[in-house]
């Protein structure tokens, strides 16, 4: 099995399934509608994407500045990941039978950040734990598919971490 | 280089700043971020060495907190905002 990513220079080249490609697409359409829900600050993903500051409710001002000042930013730059990233998928050629395509280093952190952010997302609205991680999905649960694609994001990301950490 | 006489100044420094003490970022454990990329996003973020950045990592899967980094409250806010931009769990607390 040839691996997934690969180090060139200071970017990667990756080589998946083509279906795996055609997966990977569905996710920044996804968490593009979970970002557009910026109103629903009781969305349980949504606060864990943009979490408070500050624990202490003393410090309420300065938490609402604090938002005020960087969650535009934060939005801003995880729309960008999306956008790049789905640019990226555009270039994918098929070779043997699989997609590759070379991400430059900006684009390798658009990446790992939306594989995250994906992982994040999902992994909340599953209710993941530490534990059930490691066990094994029933297929006929109703959300079966769901936690399929989270052990798939998983995968992926961590392939991708181990590649970068070297 | 000699670092002699900065040690006999340092208890008077550490003296002056204890009245102006540091505000702490706190990173939370949490059951989906990697722990291969909590190690790759210390190290990126904030120049740490993989021990360093692993031994931090370790601090919050087995505790569930670590402090990562200290400083002014601005420095702890911005420090914050990009373990955020990051999927990191992180607040920034004054210890009193």
């Amino acid at each position: 099995m040839s691996a997934r990513f690969q180090r060139r220079g200071d970017g990667v080249l990756v080589s998946l399934e083509t279906a795996e490609v055609e997966l990977l697409r569905s996710v920044p359409a996804e968490l593009q509608t979970v970002l557009a829900g910026s109103s629903a600050k009781d969305d349980p993903v949504y606060n864990r994407l943009f979490p408070s500051a500050y624990l202490d409710p003393t410090e309420e001002n300065a938490e609402q500045e604090w938002q005020e000042l960087v969650h535009p930013e934060l939005l801003r730059e995880r729309l960008a990941a999306l956008e790049l990233v789905a640019t990226t998928l555009d270039r994918a050629v098929t070779k043997r039978g699989r997609a590759e395509l070379e991400l430059e280093p900006d684009e390798v952190q658009a990446w790992l950040g939306v594989l995250n952010d994906a992982r994040l997302a999902l992994g909340t609205r599953l209710g993941v734990t530490e534990q059930a991680e490691a066990e094994e999905i029933d297929p006929a649960a109703p959300d079966a598919a769901a936690h399929a694609l989270y052990a798939w994001l998983t995968w992926l990301q961590n392939d991708l971490i181990e590649t970068l950490l070297g | 280089m000699s670092t002699a006489p900065l040690e006999v100044e340092q208890p008077e420094v550490e003296e002056a700043i204890e009245t102006d003490r540091p505000w702490i970022v706190i990173v939370w454990n949490d059951p989906v971020n990697l722990m291969s990329y909590v190690v790759y996003v210390f190290q990126k973020l904030f120049g740490y060495s993989r021990e360093k950045a692993t031994r931090l990592m370790l601090q919050v899967h087995h505790d569930g907190k670590a402090a990562v980094s200290e400083g002014t409250r601005e420095k702890a806010e911005a420090d914050v905002a990009r373990l955020h931009a990051h999927g990191l769990w992180a607040t920034l607390e004054h210890p009193s």
